[in-house]
């Protein structure tokens, strides 16, 4: 209600307002690419069964054949082509002053705040396509119930080490 | 298998001092074979509809022997060694499995006693190690040894806990001399007697017996003459013995009946579970630990130690608050028992009874009359959006022509009224070193969470919150409920993101 100005993003079609005005840094651009492959890998098995069903039952229903598979596979490109570099701006990250601070979404955004002295363990994961950019993702574990995994994707793989190298530092100098 | 620290205190001897459950478990066995051989029913069913009655006795001999050759199977292959400052458990009849418990490691031991386990003067001793995530039959249990043997083991790795330098006597101590050591730092904080269990009975008034009965009735439909639900069977029989016009001339009189059968049998089951679970309830402070024993047939006897205490919460219900009786729960690594998350350390009581409990814990009660905030409004927002789907519903029915659909929009302004109303009972307070959120109308909840306790801290917003420059912290905090979460909703924005900084900078609990 105070102030609506900072909650905002200024600009609408900056793809990073939203984290300049929060204060965060953006996932690597590449991620972009990883979030569509395994969109398109969800997606057009999807629109194939999809074609399958159509062709199998409605053509023999002698209903509208065709119209099904056309927006099955109209959805499922506008989903690959449009959204992952929206959802890629979304997310965004802070490290530093002793905390990890990861925010995703637009629609429900969450923005989590871990302390490093919190964190139980730290996992750094690759997947396939994620390799095939040259990227990683962060998994640090607290001991909550809620949120006992925060995930932090789309991070090139050294800078995911050096990371995960940062905060295992701050839980040595914890115990010690 | 035997490269652990006790086989060198063992070493000259081929064979530890291994142990045996206790005979008597055989006999639980026995006991336990009377549930277990309901799935045997399928079967027998299965031989009487094909027609091969001859069969049938045979089979439940043959299941019952195999199931009695099991469980004295399974008992000759588990065995068990207290050594100095671990336990080893040996189990499994065809896949053999090894476990190693540090004393060090064992957060929790719990002992239980079921009817029959307290016939036989044998105990279940579980242990909570406090290994996260896969649930309880991942912690060790020994079901079951004698209660004495139990309680020395316990009071074995008690001892070790509370001085972990000091040499630990033999550990299949047979003797009372520890446990009276033990007892002398112990002190009652809270305790039930009959008086207040009968109280907290009523109170604890529920219909739900009535539903189970219900049920039951259904069930036995067909055994009974007539269903003890249906008026027309009540005045069937009034006929029958010339009732009916005294029952018609007096029609209020069966009204009164109703009703109160109905309260009877919901004071009377709310009683029963109460005492049922609650009988003899203490609840001591020990070195370490709050020790909690309780139960009228099963009898459990549970220690919470302080330190992993993370939260503590109150619930009361509208009514019952009016009287000032409140339930204190403790949210804690280990959870209390299968179903229940949070231990009920204090089931009943007024709040004055409470206080020490929780200077115990050193978790104090915020103020009634302290500077609690509000949230906003629109946190009734879910229960509009109910009220509309049950309008929505109850119209489409009524369309369809089905008059019961109008239960329809009357519940939703029903739901719609209440969650309003509801609305203005979700407050929160930030006491310097925990923060207290109160929630619920018919059941107020208040948490008193400590800041230490909080493990990560989310700030949501959404499209309704974001454009009233609102949000809602929910808190990452160890032990309870993955779906009973701890949250602020609808807080303004900056006095939210002011609060988690305070939080997140606390430093862990000593």
């Amino acid at each position: 209600m105070t102030d609506i100005d900072t909650v905002h993003p200024t600009d609408p079609f900056d793809p990073q307002a939203i984290n300049t005005s929060e204060g965060l840094d953006p996932v690597d651009p590449r991620y972009t690419n990883v979030l569509r492959i395994t969109t398109a890998m969800n997606l057009i098995p999807l629109a194939i069964g999809a074609s399958v069903f159509d062709a199998l039952l409605i053509r023999h229903l002698e209903g509208p054949y065709g119209l099904i598979t056309g927006l099955a596979w109209l959805i499922a490109i506008f989903m690959i082509i449009s959204f992952p570099a929206r959802r890629m701006q979304r997310w965004g990250y802070k490290i530093g002053e002793g905390q990890l601070r990861v925010a995703r979404g637009w629609l429900f955004r969450t923005d989590t705040i871990v302390p490093f002295v919190r964190v139980q363990h730290i996992d750094v994961g690759q997947g396939p396509v994620e390799r095939w950019f040259g990227l990683s993702h962060l998994i640090v574990h607290t001991s909550g119930t809620h949120n006992s995994t925060v995930t932090l994707p789309g991070l090139p793989a050294d800078l995911a080490a050096a990371m995960r190298e940062t905060i295992r530092r701050h839980i040595q100098t914890d115990f010690a | 298998m035997s490269e652990s620290p006790t086989a060198d205190v063992a070493a000259p001897l081929p064979e530890p001092d291994w142990q045996r459950l206790h005979p008597a478990t055989l006999a639980l066995a026995i006991v336990k074979l009377g549930p277990r051989s309901l799935n045997f029913l399928p079967a027998v069913a299965a031989l009487g509809f094909t027609g091969n009655w001859v069969y049938i006795v045979p089979a439940i001999l043959l299941f019952i022997l195999f199931s009695l050759v099991g469980a004295w199977l399974r008992w000759l292959r588990f065995r068990f060694l207290v050594g100095a400052d671990e336990i080893v458990i040996e189990s499994g009849v065809l896949s053999r499995q090894h476990r190693t418990i540090p004393f060090d490691r064992i957060q929790d031991v719990g002992i239980e006693q079921g009817l029959v386990a307290r016939a036989l003067g044998i105990a279940k001793v579980g242990f909570e190690t406090g290994a996260g995530g896969a649930g309880k039959e991942n912690d060790a249990n020994l079901d079951a040894i004698g209660l004495d043997a139990a309680q020395a083991l316990r009071t074995t790795i008690r001892a070790h806990r509370s001085a972990p330098v000091a040499v630990v006597p033999v550990a299949t101590t047979e003797g009372e001399a520890a446990p009276v050591a033990a007892a002398d730092e112990d002190k009652l904080l809270f305790a039930m007697g009959p008086r207040q269990l009968i109280i907290a009975g009523l109170f604890n008034f529920s219909l739900a017996a009535l539903a189970v009965v219900g049920a039951g009735m259904q069930f036995f439909d067909n055994l009974l003459p007539f269903n003890i639900f249906d008026p027309r069977d009540w005045v069937d029989i009034a006929e029958d013995y010339g009732l009916d016009q005294w029952v018609v001339a007096h029609r209020w009189v069966a009204g009164i009946g109703g009703v109160v059968s109905l309260l009877l049998i919901g004071f009377a089951s709310g009683v029963v579970t109460m005492i049922f679970a609650n009988w003899g309830f203490r609840l001591t402070r020990e070195p370490r630990s709050l020790r909690r024993t309780r139960g009228l047939t099963t009898r459990t006897d549970v220690a919470i130690p302080v330190r992993r205490v993370q939260a503590a919460i109150l619930v009361t219900g509208w009514f019952r608050k009016r009287f000032g009786w409140h339930e204190l729960r403790l949210q804690s690594l280990a959870s209390d028992g299968e179903k229940e998350k949070d231990h009920q350390v204090v089931p009943f009581a007024q709040l004055a009874d409470i206080d020490p409990v929780l200077a115990e814990i050193a978790i104090p009660r915020a103020a009634e009359d302290a500077d609690w905030q509000h949230s906003h409004r629109i946190v009734a927002l879910g229960g509009f959006v109910g009220a509309v789907g049950a309008t929505i519903g109850g119209l489409t029915a009524v369309s369809f022509g089905q008059p019961l659909g109008w239960f329809g929009p009357l519940t939703g302004v029903l739901i719609g009224a209440g969650s309003l109303f509801g609305a203005r009972f979700h407050r929160w307070i930030d006491l310097g070193d925990q923060v207290a959120i109160r929630r619920g109308m018919w059941k107020p909840k208040t948490t008193l969470l400590p800041h230490a306790s909080v493990q990560s801290a989310d700030l949501k917003t959404d499209f309704i919150l974001r454009p009233l420059g609102l949000a809602t912290l929910v808190f990452g905090v160890p032990g309870g409920s993955a779906l009973a979460s701890h949250e602020i909703p609808a807080i303004p924005r900056s006095v939210a993101e002011a609060l988690r900084a305070r939080i997140l900078t606390a430093k862990a609990r000593v």
